[in-house]
């Protein structure tokens, strides 16, 4: 379903170039719920982006089913993922001045979604978020920040998730909590795939990818 | 979610930045529209003012003798007195304030004097404006200083001028110019006098073109007066000419520097804090994009927000730029005070040209952050 053939990312500094993805070659299944584990710098987050259609690699192919994400135009590739991709972030992302229950939508006008209240209300209330329906984001936890940043990305029924520490900011509790909703979103048939330093998202994986300096790392 | 809805949301949500950008806008357009309104009464003002130099076109017989014509201070050759009235028919015109008068020298009491027939000043149609010199009545005379000194005349006397009886008015004040030895009376008392029934030998006027830019403002005059009256010739008096478009110039550069001075103060103003406003909003432009938003609704979204405090920056400048031209500008324009008014056209274009120049300010911060990958916002977060 995901299939990445030859990436590679090379970013510019002040003290040269360096490879985050060097030459990196991997498939994710439909219905799979895959962790890329590595540690800080390793080149999680750019691979996750690369997946998402979000970062342009500097050579090699993205393909979301026989599709190559990056032959397609700016504005086709945001169609293509609000129609196919929910995303979670470590750092939550919520839009400050919305409620939680309209943070939850925002993806609904981009995906053109018919009817998405009733969705979002179900949403809201499995996250166990119901009472913070109409809160500001500055009013939450950070746990019910990360569960509402989950709900957004439920709303339209993606295909895939793509999380990037998504428990990064949460204290254990909240982060099995988090795991838990996107195991049983994975359970129903969605892909997920997160991408974590930590090792509390293994217990879930079907597939766990180690990447380390850029490389795809077959002997952690 | 509509985008209206989003735009005042964040408006709400961040209103110090929003108040910020509307006093920019406000100011902005409060200081061209207090400008623009006051320029308009500057204008006239310094018209008015302008007039006190005096006329400053002569027009004269085409056959007069130039060089007599400069050594008396008058034309030697008369024309009929209807050519007043042919140029004061004329619409379109850049005479104005036409002044017509018959002079010569006369012997009287063993003095020479100038004795000067002044008709009533007479404008255009379409340049209705208040004389600039008093008006001489029949049977009257104004008596210039020198010979009021020497022939011991005073006002409320009656003197004969060979033969026609005239009372002094007025014993004028001393100018050091050749209205000192001069008698001033009505054109008819004049013509009687010097038996020149019906004649005169100038019209003395000002011309309209002193907020018209043009580089030869007496070619344009001269080409209308050919037009109307072939037989007479205009002189300028360049002094006062060159006086009035000195000023002219003077308040169009300055009014262009405030102008251009206000519109790049504001519009730095309003890019930085388009620059801030779309820094602070990394995290939600990139979620945006992420979840599929595309990038000409984010441009749109920022925008409309500039256009929003464009209008809103639009409505409080013309009222408060307005307010101060109204309260303000009488005591600065004394002579024009009634003239100022709030000019409605200039909300009109307030509330095109705010919005546009909000807008424009802030493109390049906006079409910077939508031309980015989103990975690249969400990472700056």
């Amino acid at each position: 379903m995901l299939r990445l053939e030859n990436v590679t990312k090379t970013y510019r500094t002040r003290n040269g170039t360096f490879n985050a993805l060097d030459d990196v070659s991997l498939h994710i299944e439909a219905g799979e719920f895959a962790v890329i584990r590595g540690a800080s710098g390793c080149g999680k987050t750019t691979l996750l982006m690369t997946f998402a259609g979000m970062l342009r690699p500097t050579r090699g192919t993205v393909l979301f089913g026989d599709r190559d994400l990056y032959r397609m135009g700016s504005a086709e590739r945001a169609c293509f993922r609000a129609q196919n991709l929910g995303f979670v972030f470590q750092m939550f992302h919520l839009v400050p001045y919305l409620s939680i229950a309209e943070n939850v939508l925002l993806p609904a006008a981009a995906a053109g979604l018919a009817d998405p209240g009733t969705r979002a209300a179900e949403l809201i209330d499995k996250l166990g978020l119901a009472s913070r329906r109409h809160h500001d984001p500055t009013q939450l936890s950070a746990g019910e920040k990360q569960r509402t940043a989950v709900a957004r990305a439920m709303l339209n029924e993606p295909r895939v998730i793509l999380a990037d520490e998504p428990t990064g900011n949460l204290d254990p509790d909240n982060a099995r909590a988090v795991l838990g909703h996107l195991a049983e979103y994975h359970k129903g048939g969605g892909t997920v795939v997160i991408v974590t330093h930590g090792p509390e998202a293994a217990q879930f994986a079907d597939k766990i990818i180690h990447l380390n300096a850029g490389r795809i790392d077959s002997n952690p | 979610m509509h985008i209206a809805k989003l735009i005042v949301k964040e408006i709400l949500h961040r209103k110090t930045h929003f108040l910020l950008g509307l006093v920019a806008v406000a100011a902005a357009v409060a200081l061209v529209v207090a400008f623009v309104t006051t320029a308009a009464a500057g204008n006239r003002e310094t018209a008015r003012l302008m007039l006190k130099t005096g006329f400053n076109l002569r027009i004269i017989p085409a056959d007069a003798d130039m060089n007599r014509f400069l050594i008396n201070g008058f034309s030697d050759r008369t024309m009929p007195a209807g050519y007043l009235d042919t140029m004061a028919r004329q619409e379109g015109f850049s005479y104005n304030h036409l002044l017509a008068s018959l002079q010569q020298k006369i012997a009287w009491r063993g003095m020479e004097v100038i004795l000067t027939g002044l008709a009533p000043e007479v404008c255009p149609p379409d340049r209705k404006k208040p004389p600039m010199v008093f008006e001489v009545k029949r049977g009257t005379a104004y008596m210039g200083s020198v010979l009021a000194e020497a022939l011991d005349i005073k006002k409320g006397d009656a003197i004969d001028v060979n033969g026609t009886m005239l009372e002094i008015v007025q014993c004028l004040s001393p100018s050091g110019t050749l209205d000192d030895i001069r008698i001033q009376c009505h054109i008819a008392d004049a013509q009687t006098i010097l038996n020149l029934p019906g004649r005169i030998n100038e019209i003395q006027a000002v011309d309209c073109l002193c907020f018209v830019p043009t580089d030869d403002p007496l070619a344009i005059l001269k080409d209308e007066l050919a037009r109307v009256l072939p037989e007479a010739q205009v002189i300028q008096i360049a002094r006062i000419a060159e006086a009035r478009n000195q000023q002219r110039r003077m308040v169009q550069s300055y009014l262009a520097f405030i102008m251009a001075a206000v519109i790049v103060v504001a519009g730095a103003w309003i890019g930085l804090l388009a620059m801030l406003n779309v820094r602070q909003r990394q995290s939600e432009i990139g979620i945006m994009r992420a979840i599929g938003y595309r990038a000409d609704y984010i441009a749109a979204l920022l925008l409309g927000k500039a256009v929003l405090m464009g209008l809103v920056g639009a409505l409080i400048g013309f009222t408060v730029g307005s307010a101060l031209a109204v309260v303000f500008g009488p005591d600065i324009f004394k002579v024009t005070a009634k003239a100022l008014k709030t000019d409605y056209a200039l909300l009109l274009w307030s509330l095109i040209a705010a919005p546009a120049f909000a807008a424009v300010a802030s493109f390049i911060p906006v079409m910077r952050a939508v031309a980015q990958d989103p990975a690249d916002t969400l990472r700056k977060e």
